[in-house]
């Protein structure tokens, strides 16, 4: 470990507020770059929901200008697109910026310590990859042919030009490429930050749980971006070059389809836990700082991230046991993805013994994250149905799968993106974000998100297939009409709601009331700063004591008189407590 | 002490018979018209899949009822009003505690799934040699694309893409208490043959050929429906299993064969897609 000089603040224009190189202001670019994107791709599945509501029906309000050439009715066409680039921004460009681009950046250095990121250039570089990425994707919506539609998973031959011709698709292959690179920039950045700028004695086993979150999601991005670099740059041969490495069938090809599976799922499995990691970080601190207890086995919940970060690079296989896999490579697929549920539950049973017992205290971000912790555990418990064989015969590729993975990956890393943006939003922009409006927006969101998505997996038990255009076609489907419909109520509340945190979010910026330097009164380091924090964070690196969950502690609450220890506090002797009192007692 | 403990118990109770009450809601007998159900199951086997997610539906909705009551009762119990604990819950107990209740959830819940779905795929949905070797099974091929099903039976030489195959889209015929095996392929991109009343499916890939077998209790109409999205026209891909009488089916089968020997064309290229027969 070595300590960080003091950068000096630029002065220029560009360089303070566009090619920014301060990890807190980078945090910010990207928190509204995602939170920009989160709303395009919300928006994107209003229109799934309506569609699966009114089938046929003209689109309100914006239909006759999205859709000129319809008259404002969603076609088969633009159908397809709307549920590819839904799938498509909402990972790749709403939520992975937001999770791993707007909290890594901001809460890895102060959270261990550390004056700046350890490549500062690097990281500015990342972020303006990804709004390259993000313009591609703009860009596409507006060529012949429109954008993507071969599904997010961008399964070949469909994404060739088999398939999905047109300069759409190969721009969105493209940008997905390109925000891997920018990934994996912030990626090597977080990796080599948390190994070799955590302040003096911020052991690995005092980092708190967000970091550690973080850190392990950047292992993962390091090691599999790389491999969906490849299959795209493979995708794209066969869609500009005339290669045909995954071209088969009477297209004449002899490539092989499964193979882009392969590279896709090595990468994709990883993904979900990409984006769930930070997720978990961020509510296994949240649980500790609003629980107002030390964390439950701090130990054990590291173990189980590192068990899960290791394991769900080799049970990928079980997107693919119906494509024609060898039944024993499936069997061991099926008990690898079995067995990550012991360290999942590890994890549950740590962030309920730490509120058990507890002084909850239930403020906005903690209860975002027992929101988190109720969408997961139905996520989490669904999945089993999947990651077994004989189950996933009938469930694959039903809307239950859908509903599994969004109560997973969206409702899940959704509700902890909330916990994480009220819970330092005092500290990125110095201003306290409304507490009651916020807690609308707890209320509204989980149980429209909840119902959403549990509307979603009822329709895939009773047998709907996902992503079509019409799902009334099917006789088997047609008695699902109203639970669809009824779904999709639930989906236009939710969107709804986000409207209070649209303004709650601007409004505070704009106008809240100025935020204290700790207002939540927890110990981890960002705290011990001004909100908002000095351009170079710490005058003086500070030398760290203890853990990041110290509450309760009977000593400190004799002697100081509250519930927590700073990360770095040294609690002082009964004695010299008494005396400095008795001083400060005679001095007044 | 008994006054202490008897709200504990009482509480212990509650969420007992609140998750008992939830899991028998979980596996109680699905209401078709409320659309909350599976399909009818007509199938040999799907009672094993139906079976194993509704068991399994039981076991986790314990879990999950059992984690709201335990949030909800830390969140009103435990509120800013209640002294927090200084408890680390490393101590030897605490550890062997959690490693114990992980283990057993674990070897309840996934050690069940993972040897009746090891049984099942094994002895049943991908148990090929058995109905290979069976005498009355009936071989089809399927070839998908863009976006429709074609149906090939070898005809009465057992032979196919020969004269007497008979070729068919949109209905599959199938005789019922038959094992029916199929042959698997497609021609442009990645479909799902999709029997949702058989809960099985499988993957039909360019390029290679893929094995699924069933076998229907009951004579009627089903959907056959794809579920791997496979361009624009994706959800209309759809056809018509019926499932006849084993003498209706033999009837029809005669007829359509004579019908097909009489009308075949030898250079009508796009008619031969079918394939020999791989047993292997």
């Amino acid at each position: 470990m070595e300590l960080q000089a003091i950068h000096k603040e630029p002065t220029s224009f560009l360089k303070r507020y566009v090619f920014s190189e301060d990890h807190k202001y980078i945090a910010k670019q990207f928190l509204w770059a995602g939170l920009l994107f989160l709303a395009f791709g919300g928006i994107l599945a209003m229109a799934i929901r309506w569609q699966w509501a009114y089938p046929g029906q003209e689109v309100p309000a914006v239909g006759k200008l999205l859709l000129p050439r319809s008259g404002g009715v969603i076609t088969p066409a633009a159908y397809q697109s709307i549920f590819t680039m839904h799938g498509l921004i909402m990972i790749f460009f709403a939520i992975t910026p937001i999770l791993i681009g707007a909290f890594g950046n901001y809460t890895i250095p102060l959270m261990i310590g550390a004056r700046d990121m350890a490549f500062p250039k690097l990281n500015m570089l990342s972020f303006w990859f990804f709004v390259v990425s993000q313009v591609m994707v703009l860009a596409s919506f507006g060529v012949q042919l429109g954008t993507a539609g071969a599904g997010w998973t961008t399964y070949p031959p469909l994404s060739t030009n088999v398939g999905t011709p047109g300069h759409g698709q190969t721009l969105v292959v493209a940008a997905v490429f390109v925000t891997g690179v920018a990934t994996i920039m912030g990626s090597v950045n977080y990796v080599t930050t948390v190994i070799r700028f955590r302040a003096p004695g911020m052991t690995y086993m005092r980092m708190p749980l967000t970091v550690w979150g973080l850190w392990l999601t950047a292992i993962l991005n390091v090691l599999f971006v790389p491999v969906l670099g490849s299959a795209a740059l493979l995708l794209l041969m066969d869609r500009m070059m005339g290669t045909q490495f995954f071209i088969a069938g009477a297209a004449g090809g002899k490539g092989d389809p499964i193979l882009f599976q392969h590279l896709f799922w090595i990468f994709g499995h990883p993904e979900v836990y990409i984006l769930i990691l930070p997720a978990w970080g961020i509510v296994s601190d949240m649980v500790c700082f609003f629980g107002r207890k030390p964390a439950y086995w701090y130990k054990g919940s590291v173990y189980a991230m590192c068990a899960v970060t290791i394991l769900s690079a080799v049970v990928y296989g079980h997107h693919m046991f119906l494509t024609g896999m060898n039944p024993l490579l499936g069997q061991g697929f099926m008990l690898l993805t079995l067995i990550i549920s012991v360290p999942a539950e590890v994890l549950f049973l740590n962030w309920l013994h730490t509120i058990w017992k507890g002084s909850i205290r239930t403020t906005v971000p903690m209860l975002f994250a027992l929101g988190m912790i109720f969408v997961f555990g139905l996520g989490g418990l669904t999945g089993v149905f999947l990651g077994t064989i004989s189950t996933d015969l009938y469930l694959h590729d039903t809307m239950f799968v859908v509903g599994h993975f969004h109560f997973t990956m969206a409702a899940a890393s959704f509700l902890a993106s909330f916990a994480g943006i009220y819970f330092w939003f005092p500290k990125m922009f110095g201003k306290q974000m409304n507490q009651t409006l916020g807690k609308w927006h707890f209320w509204g969101s989980t149980i429209f998100i909840t119902l959403v998505f549990g509307g979603q997996m009822i329709a895939g038990y009773a047998g709907q297939q996902r992503r079509l255009f019409d799902p009334y076609q099917y006789t088997f489907l047609k008695h699902l009409h109203p639970l669809n419909t009824y779904t999709s109520y639930a989906g236009f509340a939710l969107g709804l709601f986000q409207l209070i945190f649209i303004y709650n979010f601007v409004a505070s910026i704009l106008s809240g009331k100025k935020a204290e330097k700790n207002p939540w009164q927890v110990s981890t380091l960002e705290w011990s700063l001004p909100s908002p924090p000095e351009y170079h964070n710490f005058d003086v690196v500070p030398t760290v004591i203890r853990g990041p969950h110290e509450y309760a502690n009977p000593d400190a609450i004799k002697l100081l008189g509250r519930d927590w220890l700073s990360q770095t506090e040294i609690l002082p002797e009964a004695g010299a407590v008494a005396e400095s009192e008795v001083t400060a007692g005679a001095a007044e | 002490m008994l006054a202490n403990r008897v709200p504990r118990i009482l509480l212990g109770l509650a969420a007992a018979s609140s998750a008992v009450l939830t899991a028998l809601l979980a596996t109680a007998a699905p209401v078709q018209e409320l659309g909350i159900g599976l399909p009818r199951d007509v199938s040999v086997d799907g009672h094993r899949i139906d079976w194993l997610i509704k068991i399994t539906g039981a076991f986790t909705a314990i879990l999950f009822v059992i984690m709201c009551v335990w949030m909800a009762l830390a969140v009103v119990k435990h509120n800013k009003d209640h002294k927090a604990e200084y408890d680390h819950g490393n101590a030897k107990h605490q550890v062997k505690f959690a490693a114990a209740l992980s283990a057993i959830i674990f070897f309840v819940v996934d050690g069940n799934l993972w040897v009746n779905s090891t049984i099942d795929v094994s002895s049943a949905f991908w148990n090929f040699d058995m109905v290979e070797q069976q005498a009355d099974t009936l071989r089809i091929e399927i070839n998908a694309h863009q976006w429709a099903w074609d149906f090939r039976y070898g005809g009465p030489d057992g032979k196919f893409n020969t004269q007497d195959d008979i070729v068919g889209m949109h209905e599959l015929r199938v005789p019922v208490d038959t094992p029916i095996l199929v042959h698997l392929a497609s021609t442009d991109v990645i479909h799902n043959f999709y029997l949702p009343n058989f809960r099985i499916k499988q993957d039909a890939m360019p390029g290679m050929v893929n094995k699924m077998w069933f076998q229907s209790k009951e004579t009627g109409e089903f959907d056959i429906a794809c579920s791997q999205h496979c361009g624009t026209n994706h959800y209309k891909m759809k056809a018509t299993l019926i499932v006849m009488s084993k003498e209706d089916y033999a009837k029809w089968a005669a007829e359509s064969s004579a019908i097909a020997s009489r009308a075949y064309a030898a250079d009508d290229s796009a008619a031969h897609w079918g394939w020999e027969w791989q047993s292997k």
